[in-house]
């Protein structure tokens, strides 16, 4: 086997050209197993990915898959592939903590649904992964684990909740991993890694077996290295399950099915407010964003600017909604064992304690004068652009604990609506850092969503670049 | 961001809430609840009537 040679321009393989690789019988699964363990114990030291690494199960799976390649009986794309999960997806028999105190002894008896469905299409389970404690707090230094680092430069923040999946990934430990979304905590940290996550619309993917952060705003959805390693995996986790009340009953469609088609003739609009004057982004942000819609109008599509109300009102709503619906699921544990939370956690999510059924009730009614508001906005667009994050990763030790509170993000807008929202790489700013930008899509439009990403992808060059670890 | 609420009005929350707490994190939480007082008057505009068209409804038939 040869990693090198099945990686291309990057440092590591994809999903995708793994995949074919494997497909070639020119790639072992389990040597590439075997090579990422490897890593694992050499790199992960320095960026804490890894809550706990399931090798014998890793190594099972390969062999399995292996099997299935020389018989000629490969399940599809994913067969041989190795991912992780975020450690608040239930995995039966496995630790799953949450990457809290709370849960620190926690073994679940039945897999999340998107865990089984990953493992039914032959996915190599490496581990569980880090986040923010409950899918919230972080980074927390006060927790059994500590959190992940960013592979492009350890002294600096991930963004979480999906920490330790934006880490593995970026430091080529896994070729994909899954995230869940409430606020941003896909889109963030594949925004501050430079990789690629996408939250699908609600509904899009079962959530059960998820621990929940917050009900009305949870997604679960995958990260991986490129936009087409992102569509291979939803493919694989969407649809519907009786398990998740809120789940679609929608026909899963084809998610590849759009990329290589370029953006000619779709409609971007460009929400300028957003990062201009709501919370202005670096001026590396601002440039990709800037440099991103110049790229779709010289390849085709038309640039509209649109407007909508603050980003403030939106993140108003979706915090307000999030910390109440969360603190209702760990009231008891709140007023039993409020010490065993991490600081960052009880502080930010204890503030709902002192809320009010109205409170709950209003900001349920101004979302939906929102989720109204921007299906108006995107009747005759395709898709809007936007950042990711405000600006490169921080120092970690330099995150305050109210900056959430501070100014608003750039993700929660699409939590508070549901709609399809994917971040990607879109260059490197201060400290050779990665920024990011957004794209959305109307409810149920992954596809065209991919679409639209792997041709910004595919005609830039930032997918040649890793972290040097 | 200041707190409006004052402290006297916030002890009662946190009674109410059933939660124990030091005096730092009581302290710790009504100084930062101004931040949510601002949200708070935040998703209450604009001044809906009670006629407003329903939010949060449910599906008889949906209960799984």
């Amino acid at each position: 086997m040869n990693i090198s040679a099945s990686a291309g321009a990057a440092a590591f393989p994809t999903i995708a050209s793994a995949s074919a690789d494997i497909a070639a019988k020119k790639l072992s699964p389990v040597e590439l197993t075997t090579y990422l363990l490897t890593r694992i114990k050499t790199v992960d030291p320095v960026i804490n990915a890894f809550l706990l690494v399931t090798e014998e199960r890793a190594l099972a799976d390969a062999r399995a898959s292996e099997a299935r390649m020389m018989s000629g009986t490969r399940i599809g794309p994913l067969d041989g592939i190795p991912i992780a999960h975020k450690d608040i997806y239930n995995t039966a028999g496995i630790r799953t903590t949450a990457h809290s105190r709370q849960l620190e002894h926690n073994v679940p008896t039945q897999d999340a649904t998107s865990v089984a469905k990953l493992a039914a299409a032959g996915t190599i389970m490496l581990g569980k992964l880090a986040t923010h404690e409950f899918a919230f707090g972080g980074p927390s230094f006060d927790l059994p684990w500590p959190p992940a680092r960013n592979p492009w430069n350890p002294l600096h923040f991930t963004a979480g909740s999906s920490s330790g999946t934006g880490a593995a990934v970026a430091a080529g430990l896994i070729l994909g991993g899954t995230g869940s979304d409430t606020g941003g905590s896909i889109r963030g940290p594949a925004a501050l890694c430079g990789i690629a996550g996408i939250k699908p619309t609600y509904g899009r993917i079962s959530r059960a077996g998820i621990l929940p952060l917050a009900y009305t705003l949870d997604h679960s959805g995958p990260m991986a290295w490129t936009v087409q390693d992102c569509a291979l995996m939803l493919q694989a986790m969407a649809g519907y399950d009786a398990a998740d009340p809120a789940v679609s009953s929608k026909p899963v469609p084809d998610f590849s099915a759009a990329l290589g088609k370029g953006v000619k003739g779709l409609k971007i609009g460009l929400i300028r407010h957003f990062h201009e004057t709501d919370n202005p982004v670096s001026p590396a942000t601002l440039k990709g964003i800037n440099d991103a819609a110049d790229l779709f109008r010289s390849m085709g599509a038309e640039i509209r600017d649109i407007t909508l109300s603050p980003m403030q009102d939106y993140g108003a709503c979706g915090f307000l909604i999030m910390i109440q619906e969360a603190y209702a699921l760990h009231e008891k544990w709140m007023q039993t064992s409020f010490e065993k939370y991490g600081e960052l956690l009880r502080d930010r999510m204890g503030l709902a304690a002192f809320l009010t059924g109205a409170d709950y009730m209003q900001a349920i009614r101004k979302r939906r004068e929102l989720c109204l508001e921007m299906a108006a906005a995107m009747a005759d667009v395709d898709i809007f652009l936007t950042a990711s994050q405000p600006m490169e990763a921080p120092l970690i030790d330099a995150v305050p604990k109210w900056a959430a509170f501070e100014k608003p993000n750039f993700t929660m807008p699409f939590n508070v609506t549901g709609y399809p929202a994917i971040s990607i790489c879109s260059g490197y700013g201060a400290g050779d850092l990665p920024v990011s930008i957004q794209l959305i899509a109307k409810p149920f439009e992954e596809t065209k969503l991919f679409g639209v990403a792997d041709a910004y992808e595919k005609a830039t060059d930032w997918r040649s670049r890793r972290p040097a670890m | 961001m200041q707190t409006k609420t004052t402290r006297a009005d916030f002890d009662a929350l946190v009674r109410r809430a059933g939660l124990t707490l030091t005096e730092q994190q009581i302290a710790t939480f009504h100084g930062a609840f101004g931040y949510i007082e601002a949200m708070l008057e935040n998703i209450r505009q604009p001044v809906r009537g009670r006629e407003a068209e329903p939010a949060l409804t449910f599906d008889p038939e949906g209960f799984r």
